[in-house]
């Protein structure tokens, strides 16, 4: 646990302006896809999305994170997070087209819970630079998973999964190394899953395939429960 | 009955067995409904298999026909087994015409088919629950979960951008364990146990066991075939969590 922030802490002191500044290119490059949508836009959402991912990686992980054991585990890990976003920037799937109804509140929350890491660090009584910072693998999977929300009219699924995957292990985080910050994740995760699953499975139901809408419903209702039972659970 | 009848009779029987084999049935069963209806519409059939074309012959008195036809590749379908299994008995017991066993079996074929959003959880619980019988925790269990529904769904986006099955068998197994893999960062005792059942949904039991029954039933050599199928399945597995083991524990044990 100490090496585990005392990571945190490096990496805080030696990047903040950086991770202020990638921050900043966030907050304006949603604000664009929001109200100026573009080609362009959507490209360079990709790009910052391929960006994040590769900072996580080499930056966080493999600068500063050495000292932790398997932490090259996850600089492969978000390398395919990357990668997720290059195919998704190839192919051109994602549409970033704005969200209808009552998830464009979801996207808009997610999006900005990324911001409040710093402040529940703060109110732990925790101190600069040994804080959580938006910059950190959750916020950034947190940003992910609110751009997907915003913008879910046709999403990057690989993308999703992956996050979900890493929500998860925040989850046990949460338990194992003594993290209350990432409950934001986890439990934004719950309801992002239940929405785009979904989705998708109604997206493959052109010709009515089985089960049923209302079956498939029930199981990723109860799946998300299974799962949300497990965070409550430390340990079964 | 006429030389038309009889090749009716062999065009409908062709398509029966390809759509049997092809969704994973064993051939003696295959053979046997076959043959069951040929029975009931009065001809007799024979039939030779191999992995990828069967043999065909109705007779009928004097009149004959043979075509070789080939076998399509399917998804593995229990459904299929079970209906179509039933429908020969039906017609044998209730001496059915050709035209409503054709009808039957359109309507059997054409049966809605499963979502795969539905497989793609399923496949992911169950993969939990196997980390869960050979004694992982729930963190090693949520791990299995998202694993394997990553490595699942990237062969169910490779196999309909049908890129070839062996690549797809190596490329998800990489992929799932190597998500898997993320849960020897927890420091869990059971993150083992994630990394090895994460891709057990990769495993083709049901080639394994076709290829035994074959065997044991007769048909040596589709039942080879199947095995030997199965092993370059098998070793594919291999060479993508070997792949993972390499670059995460820097050794094979």
């Amino acid at each position: 646990m100490e090496a585990f922030w005392n990571s945190i802490a490096a990496y805080n002191a030696a990047t903040w302006p950086f991770q202020l500044a990638l921050v900043v290119i966030a907050a304006v490059l949603t604000l664009i896809l929001r109200f100026r949508p573009s080609v362009w836009a959507r490209n360079a959402m990709k790009i910052l999305m391929v960006t994040f991912s590769l900072w996580i990686a080499f930056v966080y992980y493999l600068g500063f994170c050495g000292e932790r054991d398997y932490s090259f585990v996850m600089i492969i890990f978000w390398c395919m997070v990357a990668a997720a976003w290059i195919y998704d920037l190839v192919t051109g799937f994602s549409s970033f087209s704005k969200s209808q109804g009552r998830y464009r509140f979801w996207g808009v929350l997610m999006l900005l819970l990324p911001l409040v890491y710093p402040l529940l660090s703060v109110a732990r009584g925790l101190t600069f630079p040994e804080i959580t910072t938006p910059m950190l693998p959750s916020g950034v999977a947190l940003y992910m998973l609110g751009v997907l929300m915003a913008f879910n009219r046709k999403i990057n699924f690989f993308a999703f999964i992956f996050v979900v995957h890493w929500a998860l292990i925040a989850i046990s985080k949460i338990v194992l190394f003594s993290i209350p910050e990432d409950i934001l994740l986890a439990a934004a995760c719950l309801p992002a899953m239940a929405i785009f699953f979904r989705q998708a499975a109604e997206k493959a139901d052109p010709e009515g395939r089985k089960p049923s809408r209302l079956m498939m419903n029930i199981l990723i209702f109860m799946v998300v429960l299974l799962i949300a039972v497990c965070m409550v659970i430390p340990n079964v | 009955m006429t030389q038309e009848q009889v090749v009716e009779t062999a065009d409908f029987i062709a398509r029966y067995l390809s759509h049997m084999l092809g969704a994973g049935v064993h051939t003696s069963r295959v053979v046997r409904n076959s043959k069951r209806i040929g029975t009931a519409l009065g001809v007799d059939v024979s039939i030779h298999t191999s992995q990828k074309t069967a043999t065909l012959t109705v007779k009928s008195g004097q009149l004959m026909n043979t075509r070789v036809l080939d076998i399509p590749a399917f998804p593995i379908s229990f459904e299929w087994n079970a209906d179509l299994s039933a429908l020969s008995w039906a017609a044998y017991d209730r001496k059915m015409p050709l035209k409503e066993i054709e009808a039957k079996f359109d309507e059997l074929i054409s049966k809605p088919r499963m979502n795969p959003v539905f497989v793609l959880l399923m496949v992911s619980l169950a993969n939990a629950s196997f980390c869960r019988l050979f004694g992982g925790d729930v963190w090693a269990m949520l791990v299995t979960f998202t694993a394997t529904m990553i490595g699942f769904f990237t062969r169910q986006h490779l196999t309909r951008r049908k890129v070839n099955h062996y690549i797809v068998f190596i490329i998800s197994a990489f992929v799932a364990s190597l998500c898997a893999s993320t849960a020897l960062t927890l420091g869990i005792d059971s993150a083992e146990i994630a990394l090895a059942t994460s891709v057990l949904y990769l495993v083709p039991g049901v080639p394994l066991i076709n290829g035994i029954i074959d065997i044991t039933d007769g048909h040596i050599q589709i039942g080879i075939s199947r095995l030997v199928n199965a092993l370059m399945l098998i070793v594919c597995i291999a060479i993508g969590m070997s792949a993972t083991l390499m670059l995460v524990k820097d050794s094979l044990l």
